[in-house]
């Protein structure tokens, strides 16, 4: 596609990310504002983080495919101190979240709560897919959604 | 699926086990001199030449620079794998049982490093040999590594409704211990409320939370049972050892607090080995960060699921402030890696030798046989060990 970039341009867009050829798209789809994850084209299985193969069914055929980004929170942590990051300033103790995913069970993905108070950032609570940018590039996070809304 | 092939029960010998003893603060030595402290002491106490010495196993520094250092002149089988210690042990066994050497040195020297302590940041000898210093520094948004311990924390306390003071307990129990053991690193009294006034890190972890970053080094003789009869301290046998691993072992992709390594440790522990929790006198459950703790006191089967705080209040023995289960099974007799030093599991397995060969001095438990040891966390490195006097 011509509006992909190189390899060389994409690790420098994400400083520090442990981009291989096996998440190379991931990180191409946040450049785009898109959550993508892989997705066995022979059994339909999701999975996270992106492997060479579908751990299920041993498909090489796995396409990196984009994700509603609905789901709730499994896991929430709050960094009282962490690494140096833009944007993070850990005087309010920051939350990391890990967000099951509404596509399949046990498919999660780990990133932060924007726009909430760390008292409402609750395991079970729904949010919604957000982006903000980080260092110039698009990042994924998350946000709380109503139950009205859900 | 939990498999009793075992071949190599009692077949193997842990002959001896030193240790430098462990602090919190920049010794000024090189990672290799510690390792070498306790290597010399060990080969010593054990009664071998090193000219016996066929086989070394550890970490860092690599086996080769450990046979150099001590001037060890031939080996016939080395390894370098990763932590915790049951890894090594287990490797270098079961090289022994299959006759790739006859007398391997393990040893594991513990060391601040400069990625988590201001101290060795501050040396520029520790600074440019830290090892992954250069690596893609991680940033906040992770559940990797020690952040992946903590969302399962809170995963525990969600699911079970308790609060930060079952952690607590683990974090007590084992600063008492410490305070018998002249080697580890934190020995001041420590009481509950120390425990919640103290600095939080990540919620719900605090510092207590955590082992403590050390210098210092352990080290270990193994032999073939038969030869270690021959050596004057008495032969700690290796009834059972395993490395156990769920698929699903990403930290933020575990499937549940019910389904990751302890749980296939504990299974196969109970198929291979000879005996279980109402046979033993000591337990060493892991304690790199207490929510491990409580898991594997729930895993091995002490209690059910989510009770792990509820049983260390019940076992706790008012008279000497520490748990004591079923009022004589004491836990991390040593202080664990939350008070003795984070010494990846070789300080749990260094204690228990020389509590089951009689040389654990005032901490010393009464005709102590067989201990079990529980070491790892959750997500690739669950491990389990059972030794014996025979």
């Amino acid at each position: 596609m011509t509006d992909e970039i190189s390899n060389e341009a994409l690790v420098q867009r994400f400083p520090g990310e442990p981009i291989t050829h096996d998440n190379a798209a991931h990180y191409r789809g946040r450049l785009r504002r898109q959550l993508l994850v892989n997705r066995c084209d022979s059994c339909g299985a999701w999975h996270a983080p992106a492997k060479p193969i579908c751990p299920d069914c041993w498909s090489s055929r796995v396409t990196p495919t984009s994700v509603s980004g609905n789901g709730t929170i499994f896991m929430a942590i709050f960094l009282h101190q962490g690494p140096p990051a833009e944007g993070v300033d850990y005087s309010t103790p920051y939350p990391v979240v890990t967000v099951e995913l509404q596509e399949q069970a046990g498919l999660r993905i780990t990133s932060t709560v924007v726009g909430a108070s760390n008292a409402d950032i609750t395991i079970g609570a729904p949010v919604r897919l957000e982006w903000q940018e980080r260092a110039g590039s698009p990042m994924p996070v998350f946000a709380l959604r109503s139950a009205a809304n859900a | 699926m939990p498999d009793s092939r075992n071949p190599m029960k009692d077949r193997v010998a842990i002959a001896g086990a030193s240790t430098t003893g462990f602090i919190a603060k920049n010794l000024e030595r090189s990672q290799t001199s510690l390792a070498a402290e306790a290597c010399v002491d060990v080969i010593r106490k054990s009664g071998i030449d090193r000219s016996e010495i066929d086989g070394i196993c550890g970490s860092y520094p690599t086996a080769a620079v450990m046979q150099s250092t001590l001037g060890i002149p031939e080996l016939t089988w080395s390894g370098n794998p990763f932590i915790p210690l049951v890894d090594h042990i287990a490797t270098a066994a079961a090289a022994i049982h299959a006759g790739l050497c006859n007398v391997v040195l393990v040893y594991h020297a513990a060391y601040r490093v400069s990625w988590n302590t201001g101290s060795a940041l501050k040396d520029p000898f520790r600074r440019i040999s830290t090892p992954g210093l250069s690596d893609p520094h991680p940033g906040p948004e992770t559940m990797a590594s020690s952040a992946g311990y903590t969302g399962w924390a809170s995963r525990y306390m969600h699911e079970y409704g308790v609060s930060r003071e079952d952690f607590g307990l683990v974090a007590m129990n084992s600063r008492r211990n410490a305070a018998q053991n002249p080697g580890a690193a934190l020995r001041e009294p420590m009481t509950m409320d120390d425990y919640l006034a103290a600095r939080m890190i990540r919620w719900p972890l605090c510092l207590l939370d955590m082992d403590v970053a050390v210098d210092g080094a352990d080290a270990f003789i193994l032999t073939t049972a038969d030869r270690a009869r021959d050596l004057p301290l008495p032969p700690v046998l290796i009834n059972a050892a395993v490395l156990g691993q769920d698929r699903h072992n990403e930290e933020d992709q575990t499937v549940s607090l019910r389904q990751h390594g302890q749980q296939v440790v504990i299974e196969t522990l109970k198929a291979k080995g000879d005996f279980w929790l109402d046979d033993i006198d000591l337990y060493y459950p892991y304690d790199g960060f207490t929510p491990i703790t409580l898991n594997w006191i729930e895993n091995a089967g002490w209690c059910e699921p989510g009770m792990g705080g509820k049983f260390l209040r019940e076992h706790w023995d008012d008279a000497s402030s520490r748990v004591l289960i079923n009022g004589r099974i004491p836990m991390n007799t040593h202080g664990g890696s939350l008070s003795e030093g984070g010494t990846q599991g070789s300080g749990h397995i260094r204690e228990a030798v020389h509590q089951l060969q009689g040389l654990a001095g005032d901490r010393q438990v009464a005709g102590a046989r067989r201990a079990l040891l529980t070491i790892g966390g959750f997500f690739f490195n669950a491990q389990g060990l059972m030794l014996h006097t025979g």
